[in-house]
């Protein structure tokens, strides 16, 4: 008699600690959970944001051979060219800061720079349609195509941040993640604007009907 | 009784018809193997030996390429549309990304090669830019449509460098996909007997027999446009033509990896 009672009181102590103990595991276990699924998603935004910058790099890198190209078609219009050279030389003169959120304002200039070197470029892409013994020639099509191809993969690396983006901001806003969040210091993520449509679309020229 | 099987034969044929997966606001087409010719470029044999040549492509240096025909875009860009395809199909394996896919829109006329991130070295947009205008375009304003996706295919297989693997291998693979087209077809006859048999035993009023043949005839005809994703034929009887699709078809490799690369053209 006396034994069963001790023997029901012991377990009662071990079903408490027991108890205890799954409470602080799991909570344990879900704060960490939480707290990591932040983290690779902070991290695949940084990745795929650097991916922007790399696509970004590539069309900086591409446009001095274009605008030499294009040099050497007779009376071709400066302007066009001049606009950019300039817009590219105003992007060289900036530094992408380090991560997304870290400077808001020079991300915006940098952003905003890009912008201006594409419109730029569409402006010259259009211009050269004016100019059939330039783009007639094979090195120019090859050219095109260089351009072209930055331009999707510009489109796509903003597309896919700006998926990932609205991952990591949905995961930071919802319960209890968000516990989590301001418990470590996670903040929202500034989001890019989706492309308009006229932006998206890729200067093409047509000269298979000429 | 055969009243209750029919919501159940429609739905089974339903299953069977081509499926669409919306991802973003790009409608991915189903996929049919390797060649899904959705605007119908090529005839059956054509499709065959065509996939029997990108299965070798996989098989010897495990690359993926895959064709897509389509009638239109739906007013969305070739570009945007091939991405999405060729994520969606998961074209090229996860480690090397070593995908491609070749996309034609026949009302647009327009044409995409996509290109893995694993590929972008061997096939840089420059040549996938060749390869259209050069290859494909030519042969298409010929009116050569075939001759144009084969070319295509081959160019984009040279451009990678790539070997060619044995053709046993991927014979085998094509046995095994053609005995699974074969058990639905045997599944869907044993309905179409067991309702024979019922039919007859009713008296054979005729009410019901003028929907089954209709429903049979159907999907036969889903299953010789390749929907049942094997192709092949009812039990294997690729010989007999007039059931398309075969050729092997391995599987893509899971991957996915595109990042917008490849080029794009018209003709």
């Amino acid at each position: 008699m006396k034994t069963t009672a001790r023997r029901g009181a012991v377990s009662a102590g071990l079903v408490t600690v027991i108890v205890l103990l799954v409470l602080v595991l799991g909570l344990g276990g879900c704060v960490a959970g939480r707290y990591n699924a932040l983290v690779s998603g902070q991290e695949a935004t940084d990745q795929k944001f650097s991916q922007i910058d790399n696509q970004y790099k590539r069309r900086y890198d591409l446009i001095p051979q274009l605008v030499e190209t294009v040099k050497g078609a007779a009376n071709f219009e400066k302007e066009v060219l001049t606009g950019v050279t300039e817009a590219r030389a105003s992007v060289g003169k900036l530094q992408l800061p380090e991560s997304p959120s870290s400077d808001p304002a020079a991300l915006e200039q940098y952003l905003g720079a890009q912008k201006a070197l594409g419109s730029a470029l569409g402006r010259l892409m259009v211009t050269v349609e004016r100019y059939p013994q330039l783009t007639a020639t094979a090195g120019f099509r090859d050219l095109q195509v260089q351009i072209e191809g930055t331009e999707n993969r510009i489109a796509v690396a903003r597309d896919d941040y700006i998926a990932a983006v609205k991952d990591y901001n949905t995961t930071l806003r919802r319960f209890p993640a968000n516990l989590v969040a301001s418990a470590f210091g996670f903040e929202r993520l500034p989001q890019l604007e989706a492309a308009q449509a006229s932006e998206r679309e890729v200067p093409t020229i047509d000269f298979g009907e000429q | 009784m055969a009243r209750a099987l029919l919501p159940l034969l429609g739905l089974l044929v339903l299953a069977l018809g081509p499926a669409t997966v919306a991802r973003g606001q790009v409608e991915v087409p189903a996929n049919d193997g390797w060649v899904t010719d959705l605007a119908g470029m090529l005839s059956p044999a054509e499709e065959r030996s065509l996939e029997a040549l990108m299965e070798s492509y996989k098989q010897g240096s495990t690359h993926e390429i895959a064709l897509l025909t389509v009638p239109d875009l739906g007013g969305e860009s070739v570009e945007r549309f091939a991405l999405e395809v060729a994520r969606a199909w998961k074209i090229g394996s996860a480690e090397t990304s070593n995908g491609a896919l070749l996309l034609v829109s026949k009302g647009d006329r327009k044409i995409r090669i996509e290109v893995g991130k694993g590929l972008e070295g061997d096939l840089p947009d420059i040549l996938a830019g060749r390869v259209i205008r050069n290859v494909i375009t030519p042969a298409f304003k010929a009116g050569d449509f075939p001759g144009g996706l084969r070319k295509g295919v081959e160019a984009m297989h040279a451009a990678i460098g790539g070997d060619y693997g044995p053709i046993e291998s991927s014979r085998g693979a094509r046995r095994d996909r053609s005995v699974r087209g074969g058990g639905v077809a045997f599944f869907m006859l044993l309905i179409f007997l067991a309702f024979l048999s019922r039919a007859r035993r009713m008296g054979g009023s005729g009410e019901g027999m003028g929907i089954w043949p209709w429903l049979w005839i159907l999907s036969s005809t889903n299953s010789g446009r390749g929907s049942f994703h094997a192709g092949g034929g009812f039990g294997g009887s690729s010989s007999s033509g007039g059931f398309g699709g075969g050729g092997g078809f391995s599987g893509f490799g899971g991957g996915g990896g595109f990042s917008g690369g490849g080029a794009s053209g018209g003709w």
